[in-house]
């Protein structure tokens, strides 16, 4: 897990971060395309917690919930779980979770690119 | 897993919505119609939608495939509305009585379901494109 050091803890959670935000780009847009779909109600990719747990060292962490079983504290270990929401599709409201979650992508993107630009800065010896 | 799912999930959404603005515009042009095939006036159509996983839940891993579901029209049923009985003695389907059974369609319903048809294929076309916009971003990694 704590391999070089360049591939620090933050390069690995942003790895998973770009995991996770495509994973819940296909729930979300799921929701959009089954808006007009008889009974089906919204679903959410959760990880934030999570990720969190496994950032700030959640190795002593007691797992409350039998889900969460399958995080084993690690970064690598976060699946997120899927949970059902409450009542009907909202599309306003899934456009903008849409964008959201499009936008923290392109960020944890572009943080990796920083990182990785650095990375090559030192390895062509400053040039 | 594949970048294309989402592209996927919305483009079976595309399609479904596709299908009832087509169901939609078949119920406006016969809204007079009094004569068809399997005889009597033309009946109003609907779509059904039912949400299916069946296209993508192999390529998904366990906990995204609870989440992720596309969308299909596995049918489109008649409406069971009574036609309509206008008078009007002149027309050749008049029965007996000067009576013609037309279809009953309201006009404003129809409308309003193709607006509603119109705006849930536009998100849709938005999510493919937020999409198609990821998958170029994770392009550009380590560039």
């Amino acid at each position: 897990m704590a391999g070089p050091v360049f591939f620090d803890t933050s390069m690995q959670m942003l790895r998973k971060v770009i995991e996770l935000r495509q994973k819940s780009q296909q729930v979300i847009a799921s929701n959009i395309a089954n808006a007009d779909t008889p009974g089906y109600q919204p679903r959410r990719l959760e990880f934030e917690k999570s990720l969190a747990r496994a950032v700030s060292g959640g190795m002593n962490q007691k797992a409350t919930r039998p889900e969460h079983l399958s995080t084993d504290g690690t970064l690598t270990g976060i699946t997120g779980e899927v949970v059902t929401e409450k009542g009907a599709v909202n599309v306003d409201q899934e456009m903008i979770k849409l964008s959201e979650n499009q936008i923290l992508y392109e960020a944890a993107v572009q943080m990796l690119n920083k990182k990785l630009a650095l990375l090559k800065y030192v390895t062509q010896d400053g040039r | 897993m594949n970048i294309f799912d989402t592209m996927k999930i919305s483009a079976s959404a595309l399609k479904a919505q596709r299908i009832r603005l087509n169901v939609i515009s078949s119920n406006l042009a016969n809204i007079e119609t009094t004569r068809t095939p399997e005889g009597g006036p033309y009946r109003k159509k609907n779509v059904v939608f039912q949400s299916t996983r069946l296209d993508f839940g192999d390529r998904l891993d366990q906990v995204t495939r609870k989440g992720v579901q596309g969308v299909r029209v596995p049918a489109i049923v008649e409406s069971n509305r009574m036609p309509r009985r206008v008078f009007d003695p002149g027309h050749p389907d008049a029965d007996s009585d000067g009576y013609v059974a037309k279809p009953d369609i309201n006009p404003v319903e129809e409308m309003t379901d193709m607006m509603s048809a119109t705006k849930a294929y536009e998100a849709n076309a938005n999510v493919i494109k937020a999409a198609k916009r990821m998958a170029l971003k994770a392009l550009e990694i380590g560039r």
